[in-house]
C-alpha cells in the first residue's frame, strides 16, 4: 500500500471524501471523571430520597389533619352525650314530681267513664 | 522526560492518591451504613418500634337503656364521662403543697389536710384524690397547672332516675361487666366490641398515616335497648310497694304488672331497693337481686285460681258443679283443713273454694282430676298443668340475671307421702314459684289460654341505627280453653267483690279479679313455722278483656291478720286503682 492509498483508505473509513482536510483539529474531549460521576450519583440519590421524604411527610401531614378532625368528632360526640345526660336528668320522674308545677297540681280520681 | 512532564506525573499521582483516600473513607461509610441498615436491621427496627409503636384497645361505648313514658321514650341508663383526679407526690412541689391542698378542697370538696397528706406521701407515685369529677370541676382544677396533679377520663353508667327500677336494671361493675338485672343478662349486647389501634406514632402519640403497617379496627358500640317498662307506671308501683312495705312491716315486697295479652312487663319492682350509681356502698348484696324473678316462695292460696282452672279445663270439674266439703281430708295420715274457719262442712262450689280459700276445696279439685281420689292419674294431670301449661318449675327466660326456676315436685310415688305433697301443691304449698312465674301463668288463664313469654326488652337499636322490635313469643297455646277463661275470670271478680278494699271497684265498669294467698314458711329443719307467713296476691284488671295481671309478694309481713289479706291485698288494690286511674284501662262495654 502506498502512502497516498493509505490516506485514501483512512479517509474512506473516516467518512471523508476527497479534498477534505483529514488532518482536522480535534478539540479537547470533555468527559466526566469518576469523582464527578460519583458526586452526581450521590446527588441524584439524595434527590430521590428527598422526593420520598416529601411524599411521606405529606401523608403524615394528612394523618395529623385526620387526627385533629377525629379529636373534634370525639369532642362533639362527648358534648352530645353530656347533653343527653342533662336532658334525661331534667326529665327524671323525681325532678318532675318535685317541680313547682307538679306541686301545684291536685290528685284527681276519675269518677266516671264516657263511652262512645 | 523533561521536568514539566515529571511534575505532571506527580500531580496526577497525588490526585489519584487523594481520590483513593476519599474512596476509602466513603467506602468505610458505605460499609458501616450497610452494617447498620442491613446486617443489624432487625435489631434497630425492633428498638425503634418499641418506642414508636403504640398499641391501644379502643373501648366500645356501652349501649344505653330507655323505657317508655306514655307514647314517648326516655333514657334511664346512660354513659357519662367523668374524671379521676390523681397526684404524683414526687412531682408536687413541697412549698406549694398547702396551696395545692386548699385548691383541691375548694374545687373537689373535702378536707384540705386530707389532701395535703395524700399529695405529700413519700412512698408512692400515684394517689387517687377524687373520683367521678365533672368536666367543669376538672377544668377548674387543672387550669392552675400544678405539677404532679393530673386526671384520667373514665366512662360511668349514670341513672337520671336514681333508684327507679334498680334491681330490674342491675349495674356495671369496675371491670365493665353487667351484674344483675338486664345489664347482666344482656351484657354481650350492651358491651359492644372493643376496637384496636396499633400504629407507629410521633412523640405525642399521634399515629403516622404514612406507616403502612398501622392497624385500626373501629370499636362497635353496644346495642341501645328500649324496655317494655313504663316509667310512670314503674314509679307509681315502687311508691305503692314502699307504702305496702312500711304498712306491713315485711322483710321485703315484690310486685309485677304484666300485659296479659303479650307478656310485656310494664312494671316490676321490689322494696328495699338501692341506687345503682352507688352500688359500692351497699352492705347487703341480697338487695341487688330482683326478688320478683329470683326469690321463689311457696305461693299459698293464689294457686287455687290455677288449680280451679286446671280442674275445669281438664273436664274433671264443671263450672257450676257443687260437692260436699267435709271441712277436712285425711291424706297420708295428715289432716288437711282450712284456715278460714267460716268454711265449715257443707255443700260448696267453685265460688266458695276461691272466696273462702278452701284448702279442702282445692284438694277436692285434685281428687276429681284423678277420677274422685288422690292418685297417680290426678297427680300426673295436675303436674302436667303446672309444668306444661303454667310453665312452673322452669325459668321464664325473662331478660334478668339470676332468674330462679322454682320447684314443682314430680308426681311419681316417692314413698314419702306423695299424695299429701300433691294435695299441698293444690293450695300453693310444697311447691315454689316466683312472682314473674305466677304472673305469666295467670296471664295465660285469663287471656283465653295463650302463655306468652314474659319479656322486658321492647326493641334494640344497633350501632348502625337499625332497630329490631321484639315480638311477643307464644310459648304455648291452649293452656286453658276460652270457656275456662270465661269461667275463672268472673269467679275471681266475685272474690274481689266479696273482699274489703279501702277504695272499692266499680264492677259494672271494670273487671277486677284476684285471690289472696297466705303461705306458711318452711323451716330449714323440716316442717313449717307457726308464726311466719308470706302474703301473696294474684289478680287482674281489665274490661271486656283482661288487660293487666298483677302479682304481689310480701315476705314475712308482721301485720296482724292473714298475710295475704292484710299485707298483699291492699298493695294489689292500690296498684289496680293506679292502673284504672292512669293507664287507659278499657272499661266494659257489656
Amino acid at each position: 500500500m502506498t502512502y497516498s492509498s493509505s490516506l485514501a483508505v483512512g479517509r474512506k473509513s473516516a467518512g471523508l471524501s476527497r479534498n477534505q482536510n483529514t488532518a482536522s483539529f480535534r478539540g479537547r474531549e470533555r468527559a466526566l471523571g469518576p469523582v464527578s460521576n460519583t458526586v452526581i450519583l450521590i446527588v441524584l440519590a439524595c434527590l430521590l430520597g428527598l422526593l420520598y421524604l416529601t411524599q411521606v411527610t405529606k401523608t403524615n401531614a394528612y394523618g395529623y389533619k385526620i387526627n385533629s378532625l377525629q379529636e373534634k368528632q370525639s369532642q362533639l360526640a362527648e358534648e352530645h352525650d353530656d347533653l343527653e345526660v342533662a336532658s334525661a336528668r331534667l326529665q327524671s320522674v323525681d325532678r318532675v314530681q318535685s317541680s313547682t308545677v307538679a306541686q301545684g297540681m291536685a290528685t284527681v280520681t276519675p269518677t266516671a267513664t264516657v263511652q262512645d | 522526560m523533561g521536568p514539566a512532564a515529571e511534575t505532571n506525573i506527580h500531580v496526577v499521582r497525588r490526585t489519584r492518591l487523594v481520590y483513593v483516600l476519599l474512596s476509602l473513607i466513603f467506602g468505610v461509610f458505605v460499609l458501616r451504613a450497610f452494617y447498620l441498615q442491613v446486617i443489624k436491621y432487625e435489631y434497630y427496627h425492633k428498638a425503634a418500634l418499641s418506642d414508636q409503636l403504640k398499641e391501644y384497645e379502643i373501648p366500645a361505648e356501652r349501649g344505653t337503656i330507655k323505657a317508655h313514658m306514655g307514647d314517648s321514650t326516655v333514657s334511664i341508663v346512660l354513659n357519662e364521662k367523668l374524671y379521676t383526679i390523681y397526684a404524683d407526690p414526687s412531682l408536687v412541689k413541697a412549698n406549694q403543697a398547702d396551696k395545692v391542698a386548699n385548691t383541691l378542697a375548694d374545687v373537689l370538696g373535702g378536707n384540705a389536710s386530707d389532701y395535703k397528706n395524700k399529695i405529700t406521701q413519700k412512698d408512692t407515685r400515684y394517689v387517687v384524690l377524687a373520683k367521678k369529677i365533672s368536666k367543669d370541676a376538672r377544668a377548674n382544677l387543672l387550669r392552675h397547672k400544678y405539677p404532679g396533679i393530673g386526671s384520667e377520663e373514665q366512662s360511668y353508667r349514670t341513672y337520671p332516675d336514681g333508684s327507679l327500677a334498680s334491681q330490674l336494671l342491675g349495674f356495671v361493675n369496675n371491670e365493665g361487666q353487667g351484674v344483675y338485672g338486664v345489664e347482666q343478662d344482656l351484657n354481650s349486647k350492651l358491651a359492644g366490641t372493643n376496637g384496636q389501634l396499633k400504629a407507629v406514632t410521633d412523640i405525642n402519640g399521634v399515629p403516622l398515616a404514612a406507616n403502612t403497617g398501622n392497624i385500626l379496627k373501629e370499636p362497635v358500640a353496644g346495642d341501645d335497648l328500649t324496655l317494655t317498662i313504663d316509667v310512670g307506671m314503674q314509679k307509681q308501683l315502687e311508691d305503692i310497694v314502699k307504702k305496702g312495705y312500711d304498712n306491713s312491716k315485711a322483710q321485703g315486697v315484690s310486685a309485677v304488672i304484666m300485659d296479659a295479652n303479650s307478656g310485656a312487663v310494664k312494671a316490676m319492682g321490689n322494696y328495699p331497693t338501692y341506687n345503682p350509681a352507688d352500688y359500692g356502698n351497699v352492705e347487703d348484696s341480697n338487695i341487688f337481686n330482683n326478688a320478683a324473678v329470683s326469690h321463689p316462695i311457696e305461693v299459698g292460696s293464689v294457686m287455687k285460681s290455677l288449680t280451679t282452672a286446671a280442674a275445669v279445663d281438664s273436664g274433671a270439674v264443671k263450672a257450676n258443679q257443687t260437692y260436699y266439703d267435709p271441712a277436712s281430708w285425711t291424706v297420708d295420715d295428715f289432716k288437711i283443713t282450712n284456715i278460714e274457719e267460716d268454711g265449715g262442712a257443707g255443700t260448696k262450689g267453685l265460688k266458695e273454694i276461691l272466696n273462702l280459700s278452701l284448702n279442702t276445696g282445692a284438694t277436692w279439685e285434685l281428687m276429681q282430676m284423678g277420677g274422685g281420689q288422690l292418685n297417680l292419674k290426678g297427680r300426673e294431670t295436675w303436674y302436667n298443668y303446672m309444668t306444661q301449661h303454667y310453665m312452673l318449675g322452669k325459668a321464664t327466660g325473662i331478660e334478668q340475671g339470676y332468674e330462679s326456676e322454682g320447684y314443682v315436685p314430680k308426681p311419681e310415688d316417692n314413698g314419702a307421702g306423695i299424695n299429701l305433697t300433691y294435695a299441698n301443691t293444690s293450695f300453693g304449698q310444697a311447691m315454689t314459684a316466683t312472682a314473674i312465674q305466677m304472673a305469666g301463668a295467670m296471664s295465660a288463664v285469663v287471656n283465653g289460654g295463650t302463655y306468652y313469654k314474659p319479656y322486658l326488652v321492647d326493641s334494640t337499636t344497633n350501632a348502625n341505627n337499625k332497630t329490631t322490635v321484639t315480638k311477643p313469643t307464644v310459648v304455648k297455646s291452649n293452656v286453658v280453653s276460652q270457656s275456662t277463661t270465661d269461667t275463672i275470670v268472673p269467679l275471681m271478680e266475685y272474690v274481689v267483690q266479696k273482699h274489703h278494699f279501702s277504695r272499692s271497684f266499680d264492677e259494672s265498669t271494670y273487671a277486677v279479679g284476684g285471690k289472696t294467698g297466705t303461705a306458711q314458711i318452711a323451716k330449714p329443719t323440716g316442717g313449717y313455722y307457726d308464726d311466719e307467713f308470706n302474703g301473696t296476691y294474684l289478680g287482674f284488671v281489665g274490661g271486656d278483656k283482661v288487660q293487666y295481671v298483677i302479682a304481689v309478694f310480701t315476705y314475712r309481713p308482721k301485720v296482724a291478720g292473714y298475710a295475704g289479706t292484710a299485707a298483699a291485698q291492699p298493695i294489689f288494690g292500690d296498684l289496680a286503682h293506679m292502673l284504672i286511674d292512669n293507664f287507659a284501662v278499657t272499661p266494659k262495654t257489656k
